[in-house]
Formats: structure tokens, sequence, C-alpha cells
């Protein structure tokens, strides 16, 4: 399935070109949060100057049509979106939950709240607002898979494409800071009170961010007719789950893998081929270690990976679609930046992301996600 | 998609012997202003032995989806090429309520981590994959009216792509006094507990209700005992036994059914069965599945008919081929779900 266009807005940068200086240069903005008051002590990225509007829509949705918006103009699609049957996949977490604390106060304190919080929740369902932002008329899903959202609602675009249930597919994730899941997940002891520092040694836990990322997929045979070329396609997806915890990942691995395997069988290629892996690369112990493990286990030691957390935060929902961008972007310019956080190799791991910004050859590379509940998945993004 | 098990939890109890009673029964008042789940149906010791601190919702579906697995009859073998979809409107909201609850309580550094990670929507397809040992692909999705639809949709796409062999496609909602609560702001609710389908009303009244339903879908040519189920093909009404209309109240004007009910076959409606729920069409296929199984006829528990609809008037016992459950959502988009006998 060909990419056509690409659309970003994360801590790293409000579209492709701002993230792409960031990683040039190493540069990194988390802070204190500014979008909500918490006395928690956990720094996050949120998005630079990022105009929101009055509050009557999420703010997910508004990074969502940022990204969508940036998207759709690289795939020359503005002017000719209604002429094809599009369906809209897209991640997230934050967006699927009416986790409106001041709602709630309302309602406990008084049993009546304001019905302005439930309508933005209502109208806020992100694939089916994006569909009708757009005017579109294709299939609409929500994938709710918690941080491995983005990756599978491009998982979804495919088996649509596959199934000739589209012809063109809006896809990725997006997710908004929000003070719950920060509760939510400094009580399970996850998050590090510092700048996260996926796969090092001495790695505390991960930070927060928010942001979307979205792809343009469609058939070829629709993108050739448009008068286009084929750049970069998605070669293969594989998903599978661990049927093993909650919220830690399986010890072994396994499911990951078979993620990967089923990935790469897809895209009919083998790991020797693989130029360069985004991974997951949370920055938590037990993440980064099963991760780490694995990526060893199934490309070598010898393996060119990153982590692009360090640059945008775990933006949990959109965190796929973010990922599987920086992917392209890594085999269209030739480079990946340096895993940024890391310093010190974890010799409980044994394999180490890359610490500078590194030249990659080769037309294949890996995106990795994983998830609580124990889902994995993996997409392959291919150079033609 | 041939259809190979069922499984459900709903107010009436546990199991397809429970849904089959129902039908048989007919309509029967809430006990409270709304349809919940007791506590007795979702106490499974065996099955939910690693889920003592899991939530309702997810204790449902998990029910459900393994009695579809069980009811189908599938092998550990089958199980690895088993894909799991669970579709809901609003997910595990009561837990989510919980920890808002937590946050205010104690404060933001003083939550539970058990409540938090239950509250979060793939909580429950973890579960459901944990107690079948199943290791393929695993999906949650939200659509609210279109949830169950889109699940379809992706439940086949995944099988003519030969991700998987058996797909577990189920839906599960929760009830409580919030929701309700929003339901008054929003929409009518009958305070007689009962929904009236073939009022057609432009405002018509719901009865929150929660439950779970899974199927167990293959792509086997011959068809299983339930029949096959399509969201595709031919729309018209040549063959067509019986319409099953999701008219529950929840999605505002029900008046677009008028021309469904016109439209010549048989019609009925299980939702004062069930309640209202978001993604309740599951359950109407659920029943429309079983009549086909048994090829009976259910009486429609409700028939105030001012609009003389051919409704399906007595229990009977008869040739039943081709059930379609229609469905509308918030706006107006119409979803088919076509049953097929097995002999049909």
């Amino acid at each position: 399935m060909v990419i056509s266009g690409m659309g970003v807005v994360s801590g790293c940068g409000n579209n492709v070109h701002e993230t792409l200086d960031n990683f040039s240069t190493g540069c990194r903005k988390g802070g204190p949060p500014s979008l909500f008051k918490t006395d928690l002590p956990y720094p996050v990225f949120e998005v630079p100057g990022f105009q929101a509007g009055d509050g009557t829509v999420m703010r997910t949705f508004e990074l969502a049509v940022a990204a969508a918006n940036e998207a759709i103009r690289e795939s020359g699609l503005e002017n000719t979106l209604l002429a094809h049957r599009v369906g809209v996949c897209l991640g997230t977490t934050v967006a699927s939950q009416l986790n409106d604390v001041d709602f709630y106060r309302a309602y406990r304190n008084t049993g009546s709240a304001p019905m302005h919080s439930v309508d933005r929740y209502l109208n806020g369902n992100l694939a089916g607002a994006i569909q009708q932002k757009f005017h579109l008329s294709g299939p609409a899903c929500t994938v709710v898979n918690a941080c491995s959202s983005g990756t599978d609602a491009i998982g979804v675009g495919i088996s649509w494409l596959r199934a000739d249930m589209c012809d063109i597919v809006i896809c990725g994730g997006a997710d908004e800071l929000n003070r719950v899941p920060l509760c939510g997940f400094g009580s399970l002891g996850i998050v590090s009170d510092s700048l996260c520092k996926p796969f090092d040694k001495d790695r505390s836990g991960l930070n927060l961010g928010e942001g979307a990322g979205i792809l343009i997929i469609e058939k070829e045979n629709v993108l050739r007719k448009r008068g286009r070329e084929k750049e970069f396609c998605i070669s293969g997806y594989g998903l599978a789950a661990d049927a093993y915890h909650l919220t830690a990942p399986r010890p072994d691995g396994s499911g990951l893998e078979a993620a990967l395997t089923h990935a790469m069988n897809e895209a009919g290629i083998s790991p020797g081929q693989v130029a360069f892996i985004n991974a997951h690369g949370t920055a938590t112990r037990d993440n980064d270690k099963v991760e780490g493990d694995v990526l060893a286990r199934v490309f070598g030691s010898k393996v060119q990976f990153l982590s692009t957390k360090g640059y945008t935060g775990h933006t949990l929902g959109a965190a796929g679609g973010l990922e599987a961008v920086f992917t392209v972007l890594g085999l269209r310019e030739g480079w990946i930046p340096q895993s940024i956080g890391f310093e010190n190799e974890d010799d409980e791991i044994g394999i180490a992301p890359v610490r500078e910004k590194t030249i990659i050859n080769g037309n294949y590379a890996v995106s990795t996600s994983l998830a609580f509940g124990g889902n994995n998945s993996a997409i392959v993004i291919e150079k033609e | 998609m041939n259809i190979a098990g069922i499984g459900i939890v709903f107010n009436r109890g546990r199991g397809l012997p429970a849904l089959e009673k129902a039908l048989e029964e007919g309509w029967v008042p809430p006990t409270a202003s709304r349809y919940s789940v007791s506590d007795d149906f979702i106490k499974d010791r065996v099955i939910l032995k690693e889920m003592r601190r899991a939530d309702t919702f997810s204790k449902m579906a998990c029910l459900a989806a393994h009695d579809a697995v069980a009811d189908s009859g599938l092998s550990v073998a089958g199980k690895s090429s088993l894909g799991i979809i669970l579709a809901s409107a609003l997910g595990p909201y009561v837990t989510t309520f919980r920890f808002l609850d937590d946050i205010l309580q104690y404060g933001d550094a003083k939550v539970s981590p058990t409540v938090f990670s239950h509250s979060v929507h793939n909580a429950a397809v973890s579960y459901i994959a944990l107690c079948l040992q199943s290791r393929g692909p695993t999906l949650t999705i939200t659509q609210f009216s279109q949830s169950f639809y889109q699940a379809l949709l992706l439940a086949e796409a995944w099988m003519l792509e030969d991700r998987c062999t058996h797909v577990l496609v189920g839906s599960a909602e929760q009830c409580d006094d919030i929701l309700e609560y929003v339901c008054r702001q929003k929409i009518h609710l009958a305070e007689d507990g009962k929904i009236e389908p073939f009022l057609f009303s432009e405002s018509p009244k719901a009865v929150p209700g929660e439950g779970s339903v899974f199927f167990l879908l293959d792509k086997q040519e011959t068809s299983g005992k339930y029949g096959k189920i399509s969201i595709h093909g031919d729309n018209g009404v040549q063959g067509l036994d019986m319409y099953l209309l999701e008219c529950s109240g929840l999605t505002g004007d029900e008046a677009v059914y008028r021309n469904d009910a016109k439209a010549g076959p048989l019609i009925s409606s299980y939702t004062p069965l069930f309640g209202s729920m978001m993604s309740g069409i599951g359950f109407s296929c659920a029943a429309a599945a079983l009549m086909l199984k048994n090829q009976r006829y259910y009486a429609a528990p409700v028939q105030s008919n001012p609009h003389n609809a051919p409704l399906c008037g007595g229990h009977q016992s008869a040739p039943l081929n081709t059930i379609r459950c229609i469905s509308y959502g918030c706006h107006n988009e119409k979803m088919e779900f076509t049953l097929k006998h097995a002999h049909g």
C-alpha cells in the first residue's frame, strides 16, 4: 500500500520540516505541564505554540486535523479527496474516554453536571470527527488499543484497502496531554521525573507527550491514475498478543517477535534487509529490556535502531502514527537522528541505539509498538 | 462469514439458554430504571480465575467471548489463528469514573494503579486473550453506534487477507448512574421501563441496558448451526423472512425506520429485552442467529403498533431462512446485517 502523504505535530515540531530540524540538531523540549494543573513532578512534551480553539472540540481532534491537513497537502488530494472512497482509521486513548475531572467533580458534588463536556466527547470520536470534517463517506474506525493504537490503525487501513473497502485511507493516531493518564501512569511507577532515556542503563521511566501522526495510504493503481509516482509503501504489518499480563510485557518477548516476523513475512523480506528500526522504546525498565532483547535476537546485535520518544515523549495513541512518519522520514532523508537521552549501554539488554545522527542505507525500515494489555504491533516501510 | 459460536451476557442471564428463555417469555420490566447485569451472572471461578481484580466490563466481555468459543467447539490448535475484536461505544467508562473518584478523593499522586489499568479500553480484550491463551491479533475499537458494524467489517477483512482463520467479534457496554444521568439530559427515558420500538417516534424513549455478546466467525464454505452473517451484498427484500429493527430510543429520531417497516417482510425488534445500548445491534444479531438455528419465530416482546406494521405477533415454529437486522446511526447512516440459515 502506497504512502502518498504524511503529517506530524508533536513536542518535536508542528510539521515535518520543524521535526527534521529538531532531529538534526538533537533538540528536545520537555518541561512541566502547562495545559493542566497537577502536583506531580513529571516533565511532559507539549506541542510548542499549538493554537487550540475555544474548547468546544477536543484538543486531540485539533492535533489530528493539523497533521491530516499537512498529509493531505503532501498527497496532492486537497481538491480531489471527495472523488475517492476515503476511509479514516485513527488510534487514540484520551479521545475515547470521558475522563473530564471537572465534569465528574460537578456530578459527584451536586448530582448534576454541565453537558458541554459530554457534547465534546460525543462529537469527538476521532475517526468519525475527521470523517465529518473532510466530508468523507468511506469506513471510519477509531482504534483504542492503548499505546499501539496508531500502528494498529495503519494496519486496519491496510486491511481495508486489500479488501477493497475503500481506495484511500487517512490513518495514524492522535492524543492530547491529559491529567488523568499522567496520574495513571504515575501510579504505575513508570514515569520519570527527568527527561526520558530510552534503552539507557540508568533509564527511570517514560515522559508523556502529545501529538498526531497521519499517513495517507492508497492503492497503487489509484496513485498512478492521479499521475503520481510511488515512493514509499507499507509492505508489511503484524500484530500479536502476549496473553500474559494487563500492563507488563511478556518477559520472553515472543509476542513482539511474532508481530515482527509476521510483518516481515508479509513484506517478503529477511531481517538482514532492514536498514533501521524505530523502536517503541518508552524508557521504562520492562519495555526496553524486552524490546531490546527481541531486536537483538531477531536482527542481531549490530542492528541500527533508535527511540524517538526522547524527542516527543510517549504520545500513547499517537505514538504509532508519529513513529510511522518518522520511519518514512528516515528512509527519505537517508539518516536517522541520535536516540536522544541514551548515554550508557545496559549490559542486561546487550544492544544499544544509535548515539548520533546516523546515515542509513537500505530500502526497508521497521516501526514497533507495544501496548498495555500485551498487544504488539510492527509495520515494515519500503522505499522504492 | 460463518457463525460458529455465540456467547452472551445480558440482564436476563448468561448463555444462549438465557437468551432463548427471554425470547420465549417476552418483555419483563427492569427491576430499576435500567436493565443491569446481576453480579450473579458474572461469577465463574474457573473462567475468571485470573480476573479477581477485573471490573464488570471485562468480566462480561470475557465470559461472552469464552462462551462463544466453547459453543463453537474450536480446538486449542485453532486458537493459534484466532483474531479478537471488541467493539464498544463507551468502553469501561464506569472504571474511568472510579479512577476520577480516586483523583478527587486522594490527589494526583495517590491513585490506584489497578483501577487505572482497568480503565483502558483494551483491558477486556487483554483478559480475553489471557483467558483463551490466544496469541493472535487483538483489537478494540470504538465508533459509537457504528462500533459493531465496523468490527464485523474488519473481521471480514482479516479473514479475506488470511490474517486469521477465525475471528471472535463482540461488543460490550456497561451502564451506571452517571450514564443514566447523561441519558436523562440528552434523550428521553421510558419511566415504565418499556422500549416501544414500533412507535417509530421522532422522540423515542430508551431504557439503558448493559451486557456483552460475542460471535466466533470463520470463513468455512459450509454453514454451521447458526448460518452466515453478511454486511454487504444485495439489500433487496426478495427471499427475506424478517427484519429486526434496532429501535431502542438511543439515537434520536426513529421515524427513519418507517420505510423499513413498510418494505414487505415481517418485522420484529428485541431491544425491549436487552435495553438500549449504542452497540446493541450485536444482541439483535444473536437473537436472529438463534431464531435461524431453532427455525422459530419469536413474537415481538412489545407490540404497540400504531402504524400497522407487519409485526411478528406470536411464537411460531416454521421455516426461516433469512433475517436482516437494521440499525441507523447517529447521523441516520444505515447499517444492515443479513443472517442466512445454514440451508437457506
